[in-house]
């Protein structure tokens, strides 16, 4: 479904601020498949979603989504194939307008907008069933603004517009870092109930190694731009969170001092 | 203030309100600083007066007028979208410009329009219209163009465009090409800005190349005074709050005029109510749409 063919990526090339941020990568995944993405600080997760998702273009290599090379497209044509939620729960959603607007938006996603009225009945009791499986109460508060919401509320509900319209591609980064433990998990929940729901491709980020090996079918770890590991199926099963960070320190040849990876 | 001093506020409110409904559509829901609302004030009121003097059908020339501020208007957009000059700099960029493409239509500074046909004479020949015309045209006007404006900002397009003021990037990524909204929004507002520059200029009976100095700083003012007075709970609450603001503006301003202040102290008055509006905490949260939304109950930090 995804496949990313040896993609380089240097910021700032060419200044004293050089940074090669992704030194190589080439990664497949499967039509299905949920991966976690994992590695300390730095080491290019979400510059390899962002390359994914159009943010800027890459140095060298090639993207494809099934067997669309999308690797000139820019970032709005993507749209209509990818869809993103990132950890601030701001900047999925407009916080002024209100749930139904911010939903609409996300139904139409990749399609022009016309002069034509935003909301038919039809499509606010769609709306309705949608954010009742939330279970957040939402479904009674279509006409509030979305900046009436909490953290969590907000998350949830840009989780269910990135999906809304199905998208070939999920792409979550630290989707749940910014939320408490429970509603972390709360949200969590949902994230693998409609993956698995929409059988979506997705690639999340995580920074709870717990949550690396327990949620999705593959974990894949970063450091320095590159992937160091990459596990399936039966080896992610017979894996601990030890044993997972003794491999990373093997692999990477240096320890682990970043106290944003959580251990439990 | 007399009855008659009253009505005439009342009426030049209505008709300000219609250029308040542009620099809302721009300064709240674009989240665009748009200068070149002095310029295209102004040229809605030379156009009109221009086609009015030469005989023309003042309809046809509001008409123009506005098309000739959406021209204006697109015009600060493209500068803005295309080449990435700043919003503050498009806008006054386009309103230097204007300044002389103003002098130009007029062919003069001004142009009396004294016992000429114009919208308002016209109206005003209708049964009961001959003492009330005036405010009875610019009340339907500012209505007609307050629904108007309030059933754009339902459709796809509106939702696209308020979504634009309120978080580009998230609208970006719904595919949505946010530069074209920029242009669209900044085009309606500066249509509706030189209409409402028509009106005044064929109710004052001359048009003036200095009309429009000072106008967005009276537009923002009455947007401000508006919000605080009826509050933006929903879009069609905020723009009949545009509305009120800006007849409550021109109230004050007449007020002052009573109090036997100057007519050139105007412009100090105005911009002394912005200052307090825009330094006094209560009224600062109190208008502006996102504030409050970042530190309230929201988002907790594991
Ligand atoms: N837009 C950017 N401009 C310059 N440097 C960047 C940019 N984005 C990321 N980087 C750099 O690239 C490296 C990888 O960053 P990132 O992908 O954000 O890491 P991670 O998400 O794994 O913590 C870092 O050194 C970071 O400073
Ligand atoms: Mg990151």
């Amino acid at each position: 479904m995804l496949r990313v063919q040896n993609i380089l990526k240097t910021f700032n090339k060419g200044t004293v601020n050089e940074k090669l941020a992704i030194k190589g990568i080439t990664l497949n995944l499967a039509a299905g498949d949920f991966v976690t993405v994992i590695g300390s600080n730095g080491a290019g997760k979400s510059t390899l979603l962002n390359s994914v998702a159009g943010d800027f273009p890459v140095d060298n290599g090639e993207i494809y989504i099934g067997d669309r090379k999308i690797t000139g497209w820019p970032q709005y044509r993507r749209a209509s194939l990818v869809s993103r939620v990132f950890q601030d729960p701001m900047r999925g959603t407009a916080s002024s307008m209100t749930i139904e607007e911010n939903m609409v938006m996300a139904l139409r996603r990749g399609q022009s907008c016309r002069l034509r009225r935003a909301i038919s009945a039809k499509e606010r009791v769609y709306f309705r069933e949608e954010l009742a499986k939330l279970s957040l109460g939402l479904e009674n508060r279509l006409t509030n603004k979305v900046s009436l919401l909490s953290g969590g509320q907000r998350q949830a509900l840009t989780l269910l517009m990135a999906t809304i319209q199905k998208p070939q591609l999920l792409l979550l980064d630290e989707h749940t870092a910014a939320l408490d433990p429970k509603t972390a998990e709360k949200v969590l929940d949902l994230t693998c109930r409609v993956a698995a729901e929409n059988n979506l491709t997705t690639l999340m980020i995580t920074h709870n190694l717990d949550h690396a090996l327990s949620v999705g079918n593959r974990t894949i770890m970063m450091h320095e731009g590159q992937i160091i590991l990459d596990l399936r199926e039966g080896e992610r099963e017979n894996m601990t969170i030890n044993h997972l960070l003794e491999m990373f320190e093997k692999a990477s040849g240096s320890h682990i001092h970043n106290d944003r990876m959580i251990l439990a | 203030m007399s009855w008659q001093v009253f009505s005439g506020t009342f009426e030049q409110g209505l008709m300000y309100a219609i250029m308040v409904l542009g620099v809302y559509l721009t300064f709240r829901v674009l989240d665009y600083a748009d200068l070149t609302v002095d310029g295209s004030f102004t040229l809605g009121a030379a156009i009109a007066a221009r086609l009015i003097f030469a005989g023309q059908n003042p309809w046809l020339a509001s008409g123009l007028a506005f098309v000739g501020g959406l021209v204006a208007g697109a015009f600060t957009g493209l500068l803005h979208t295309k080449f990435k000059i700043t919003p503050l700099l498009s806008g006054i960029l386009t309103m230097t410009a204007l300044y002389s493409v103003n002098l130009r239509i007029m062919g003069r500074p001004n142009i009396p329009l004294l016992r000429m046909r114009t919208i308002f004479t016209d109206f005003g020949k209708l049964p009961f219209m001959d003492q009330y015309g005036v405010l009875v045209l610019s009340l339907i006007s500012v209505l007609i163009l307050g629904h108007l404006l309030y059933l754009f900002m339902e459709t796809e397009i509106g939702v696209a465009l308020r979504a634009t003021g309120d978080n580009e990037m998230m609208i970006r990524s719904q595919g949505v090409n946010t530069d074209l909204m920029k242009i669209l929004g900044l085009s309606i507002s500066n249509g509706l800005v030189a209409f409402s520059g028509s009106y005044v200029a064929q109710n004052n009976q001359f048009a003036d190349a200095s009309m429009g100095i000072g106008m967005i700083i009276a537009g923002l003012a009455s947007v401000i005074i508006g919000e605080v007075l009826v509050g933006t709970s929903s879009v069609r609450r905020t723009i009949l709050a545009v509305i009120v603001g800006a007849i409550v503006y021109r109230v004050i301003i007449a007020l002052v005029l009573q109090l036997g202040l100057a007519a050139t102290d105007l412009k100090l008055v105005t911009a002394i109510i912005v200052i307090i509006a825009l330094t006094t905490p209560d009224i600062k949260k109190k208008i502006d749409p996102r504030s409050g939304t970042r530190d309230k109950k929201g988002v907790t930090h594991a």
